[in-house]
């Protein structure tokens, strides 16, 4: 399986796919976009089976990627790893489409909890 | 007129009072912004990394990263080390990324994140709604007015620094005009 990390940060996209590491999703190609935009860019050209997104992002915000990916039709699982994960972020990012909001700081016990379901 | 309900007769002095803008002291405190810290130095920097609360001087090359928060209560989270505490910050967060020498970039990412992190949890705290802005870095940025600063003195690895939830008196009001290279105060 593939999985799309989109974070501006490109230390937090490498403690995001160390993490995945750590909780055992060792054997998945890892595609890394540096905003929203990129990452909706490539889930077009790179078909991830999940995406992991910042929701803060410059260009094009992780709400607003995965906004345009359903209205563009897009089921691709999506979830936000986040520095916020206030109420109203869940709801917004539930009622967007996304399966889960982990909130960071985050430790591989959490990336398990939400992605075995759509990983295992 | 009954005594209570004289007391429960709607005067506006409640709603003055609510009126006024809101101070970081009455909002959190020191203790709770070291335990936000410390979280996030434990699940990023490493679980064995601790922030200790004693005060030490900070180097003249002072780097601070920070995040604003614009909300019923506006201010910057601040977080400011030294240049070598930075790079150590950034190491430990890159980890075997880390390549032999650091560039500029990635130890104002790896700071940018870590106060974006803190800042994040700091919002949470925080009376909503409110936006978080994308964060910055730069030369440490004037401290706020004491009556709504809520600062904290750390070591780690025996090095300072300090996290500081300061309040931006007459802050702009759309976080994404902020993307100039000093807190507006």
């Amino acid at each position: 399986m593939k999985i799309l990390v989109a974070d501006d940060s490109r230390v937090m996209r490498q403690i995001v796919i160390r993490t995945l590491r750590q909780a055992g999703y060792d054997d998945h190609d890892i595609v890394e976009a540096e905003d929203g935009a990129d990452a909706l860019s490539k889930v077009s050209s790179e078909k991830p089976d999940l995406v992991l997104s910042d929701w803060n992002m410059p260009n094009m915000t992780g709400i607003e990627c995965l906004e345009a990916l359903r209205s563009s039709g897009s089921a691709v699982p999506f979830g936000f790893v986040t520095s916020e994960g206030s109420p109203e972020m869940r709801e917004k990012a539930a009622n967007a489409g996304a399966m889960f909001l982990i909130a960071k700081p985050f430790n591989e016990d959490t990336f398990k909890e939400h992605l075995d379901e759509v990983l295992a | 007129m009954t005594e209570f309900d004289t007391r429960f007769e709607d005067t506006g002095e409640r709603r003055r009072t609510s009126d006024a803008p809101l101070s970081i002291h009455d909002l959190l405190d020191g203790e709770t912004v070291q335990s936000i810290a410390q979280e996030a130095w434990s699940a990023l920097v490493g679980d064995d990394e601790f922030l200790v609360p004693l005060p030490g001087g900070l180097p003249d090359d002072a780097l601070s990263s920070w995040v604003e928060i614009v909300g019923p209560w506006t201010g910057t989270v601040v977080l400011t080390c030294g240049r070598s505490t930075a790079e150590a910050l950034s190491r430990a967060l890159l980890k075997e990324h880390a390549p032999p020498v650091l560039e500029v970039e990635d130890i104002e990412d790896a700071l940018g994140e870590l106060a974006n992190v803190v800042g994040g949890n700091v919002k949470a705290v925080l009376p909503g709604p409110s936006v978080l802005g994308l964060p910055e870095v730069g030369s440490a940025p004037t401290a706020g007015s004491p009556a709504d600063t809520c600062r904290v003195d750390l070591l780690w690895r025996g090095e300072s620094l300090t996290i500081s939830v300061q309040g931006a008196a007459g802050a702009l009001t759309d976080p994404h005009e902020n993307n100039q290279n000093e807190v507006p105060l």
